[in-house]
């Protein structure tokens, strides 16, 4: 009754504009900036309405096209863990980048890959980063690969159904754990695992990967397998493309190993080793 | 998620429900044919509002017909409504919101005048602008449909601006907002619009323009609108704002119609010789 | 009954256990109607990162469907500074799109970097800025600005810095990055003429070992020649794009602003 009263006893201007909690709102934000609060729709689903909005496979004419990226891998090996990507993002059928950073370092030693909305995976590596430090100063010590990861996937499990897409791997070496390796996505899976390949180009990769993988690789060997599955993506899968991004995690730390571009890399392949027979050099 | 590769990381049909086009207008792939809804389109309407900008002020327009879809249901709704002496704020759309936000500024109103005597010629320095009302009207359109609630409108703002310049902008009911040195909301857009860059293709050309020429060409633009919209009728509101302040004739007839090229019109409805 | 008849019963052929193809909202279930709160109003941006200058530009046509709605609605904005004129800004921010959420954001993250000014007692770097735009831009995630963004500046080292967004905030330091109604024209032109793509050191002999063209910083004025020339070309060819090129020209002194006339047509 008193916000009743409240509200037509006082000029008709003062019930336009922002209210009390949206101004309260606005401030925090400036405060926080990795906020948790997000703006929604004011419609009844606002996950459908957001597809409606974003989902360029349905409808490849909806109005607001979202970047996405595309083939990452990761294993682990006697000698650490290897994490390769591509670094094409496709707006639709818009070639978005094909610069993008897919390897994501969280930390000295723990890296994150990107597939999915390019947006969700920077995002929440970043606050992820940030929840990362945030456990070093408080137990002075580094956080495990499980614990990290495990961050990450409770809180995306929490926006479970609201919207996100992100297909993630967490791989770092810690002391207490060895090499170890997660794959999280935005349903709230989170599996432990030697091998993952993520994105609309993982088949290919894993049709290279799985044949030639073993846990025995020496450090070039296994290099050189991260960057032939990531070709073979880019070759086939059409939202993959544009340059190899390659990095080696050991205990000491993460090293990248390149971020080069294919089209060198697959003439080489094709005519110093003789693979791609399915590609003619000749015209014919 | 989905991860099939050629859908991969898209929403999936099981989780999500299916694709909901519904949302979405024709040209992005929504539905041809929405069905009817009474509460998120206009019902009485008004129709164009054109202004063009002279060297010290700006003439504004509208007629003061609402129609309830092709009924001249109303035909003396004045839709320009003077604000202080700096500004009028020009109405096309639906007729409520334009009086829900006519309200809204009748109760700014009093409160400015609280603050500063309104009365006083000289004392301009704490007098709103027409550019300060415009901000001020952008921002509560852009929260309407942000809460997607619009008010069915599009505003014209006329008047000077704090360096007693001539102003002339627009905010629509999506929070849109921008300015020239001529414009027309509705069907204006389209007829009328063309006249008034003839006689103003740019800044330079406005600042040039005297009041004659500038009320001139707007009762030209009036009376071409009646001769095609038929949303129009031939009595209008003309406001002029300048330094010496608000100007407003709402009862203005259109004059020397001439109706001679109405029999040149072939092929229209029944007619087809 | 008509929930069970919705599940794919077992076949002979291999299937997924869910629908594989997109559905549309055809049949069933409460569908809620509600107000298009977009709008597409045209026109292009475009920026590009030299060694000591950012240079960002923007056609300044707005358009709604085929309507020209201004022939002067500026793209870009000032960041920063001091006061509503910006003065002594030296980050530029570009938006197109959707104007009125342009407006909206480039509101929110001028008062950002102002705050920041208050706060800290110094200007924010573009690097802590972008990451900022970013957050912005993903806050609202759920129900996003229809807005494709590039913000230009001066790193801490001098050198220019470019970075470019997408409507959810993923974002990219670049060299060169084309936005808005003609990006689709423009991007492979400057791919071509800043990035050098495709391109083979002509002197050298045919083969696998033919070296490719590497990508120099370019000079100001040349800079300033390829803009214009991807413009004045998007303008033959894009009817949202023309009126007038506004560019803003970033450098360690400030930003100098440019305009000069498109075709009108």
């Amino acid at each position: 009754m008193n916000s009743l009263v409240a509200r037509y006893s006082r000029p008709a201007f003062q019930n336009e504009g922002y209210g009390e909690e949206e101004q309260q709102q606005a401030l925090a934000d400036f405060a926080s900036p990795l906020s948790l609060n997000f703006a929604l729709p004011p419609v009844a689903s606002s996950a459908s309405w957001l597809r409606a909005m974003t989902d360029d496979h349905s409808n490849p004419n909806c109005p607001i096209k979202i970047a996405h990226g595309t083939t990452t891998l990761a294993f682990r090996f006697k000698g650490g863990i290897i994490v390769a990507t591509d670094s094409r993002a496709t707006a639709g059928n818009w070639i978005a980048s094909q610069t993008v950073k897919k390897v994501i370092e969280i930390n000295s030693c723990l890296l994150g890959t990107m597939a999915g909305g390019a947006a969700d995976c920077q995002y929440w590596l970043a606050y992820l980063g940030m929840q990362c430090r945030l456990h070093e100063l408080r137990h002075k010590r580094r956080i495990s690969v499980a614990a990290a990861s495990k961050i990450l996937a409770n809180l995306v499990y929490s926006y479970k159904g609201k919207g996100l897409s992100m297909g993630t791997m967490c791989a770092g070496v810690t002391p207490s754990e060895g090499p170890a390796l997660y794959y999280i996505d935005s349903d709230g899976t989170r599996l432990a695992g030697n091998l993952f390949c993520v994105g609309s180009g993982q088949t290919f990769a894993y049709g290279v990967l799985d044949a030639e993988y073993k846990y025995e690789l020496e450090d070039d060997e296994a290099l050189e397998l991260g960057r032939r599955s990531i070709l073979a993506a880019t070759h086939r899968d059409a939202f993959s493309g544009g340059f190899i991004n390659l990095y080696h995690i050991q205990e000491a730390g993460w090293t990248k190993h390149g971020f080069s571009d294919t089209n060198p890399i697959f003439w080489e392949t094709k005519l110093k080793k003789g693979e791609f027979s399915n590609v003619t050099s000749e015209l014919v | 998620m989905n991860h099939n590769p050629q859908a991969w990381g898209r929403p999936r049909d099981d989780v999500y429900g299916a694709y909901n086009s519904q949302y979405l207008p024709q040209h992005h792939g929504g539905p041809s044919a929405h069905p009817t809804t009474h509460t998120q389109s206009p019902i009485v309407t008004g129709t164009s509002v054109i202004a063009i900008k002279y060297s010290t002020g700006v003439v504004i327009a509208a007629d003061n017909l609402a129609s309830y879809g092709s009924l001249a249901r109303f035909t003396d709704v004045k839709r320009l409504k003077p604000f202080n002496r700096k500004a009028v704020v020009g109405f096309g759309g639906d007729v409520s919101d334009m009086q829900y936000l006519d309200r809204l500024l009748s109760s700014l109103d009093v409160q400015e005048n609280y603050s500063h005597n309104n009365d006083d010629p000289e004392d301009t320095k704490a007098l709103m602008s027409a550019k300060n009302l415009h901000t001020y009207l952008a921002k509560v359109m852009y929260k309407r449909r942000s809460d997607f609630n619009p008010l069915w409108n599009s505003l014209l703002i006329c008047g000077l601006d704090e360096k007693n310049k001539p102003f002339l902008a627009t905010a629509d009911l999506l929070g849109t907002t921008y300015s020239a040195p001529t414009l027309a909301t509705g069907f204006g857009a389209h007829l009328a619009q063309p006249l008034l860059r003839k006689a103003v293709p740019d800044e330079e050309a406005s600042q040039k323009l005297d009041k004659e020429t500038a009320v001139e060409v707007v009762r030209e633009c009036m009376k071409v609108l009646f001769y095609r919209d038929a949303r129009s009728m031939n009595e209008y509101s003309i406001a002029v704002v300048d330094e010496k302040g608000v100007e407003l004739k709402e009862k203005e007839k259109l004059e020397n119609q001439s109706w001679a090229f109405a029999d040149q019109i072939r092929g229209y409805g029944t007619q087809t010789v | 009954m008509a929930a069970l008849s919705s599940y794919s019963m077992p076949t002979e052929q291999p299937a997924f256990s869910f629908q594989n193809q997109p559905q549309s909202h055809a049949s069933g279930g409460p569908t809620q109607h509600s107000f298009y709160p977009y709008t597409d109003n045209g026109g292009s941006t475009l920026g590009i990162s030299g060694s000591s200058f950012t240079i960002i530009a923007g056609d300044t046509r707005m358009t709604s469907g085929y309507n020209i709605l201004t022939r002067y609605a500026p793209k870009l904005f000032r960041i920063g500074g001091e006061g509503p004129e910006h003065a002594g800004a030296k980050i530029v921010l570009s938006v197109v799109g959707f104007a009125a959420d342009g407006q909206a954001l480039q509101e929110r993250l001028d008062m950002v970097v102002k705050m920041y000014r208050y706060q800290h007692g110094k200007d924010m770097s573009v690097h802590a800025c972008a990451q900022r735009l970013s957050h912005i831009l993903y806050n609202k995630r759920f129900f996003p600005y229809y807005v494709q963004a590039i913000l230009g500046g001066i790193d801490e080292e001098g050198v220019g810095a470019l970075y470019s967004y997408d409507p959810v905030g993923s974002y990219e330091r670049e060299q060169c990055r084309a936005a808005g109604a003609a990006a689709s024209l423009i991007m492979p032109f400057l791919d071509n003429q800043v990035n050098l793509k495709n391109q083979y050191e002509p002197d050298a002999p045919q083969g696998l070992e033919k070296p490719q063209l590497q990508p120099q910083p370019l000079d100001r004025q040349t800079v300033e020649e390829l803009v214009r020339d991807a413009f004045t070309s998007a303008v033959e060819r894009h009817i949202e794009v023309g009126d007038g090129l506004q560019m803003m020209v970033i450098t360690k002194d400030g930003i100098e602003e440019l305009y000069s006339p498109l075709k009108q047509d």
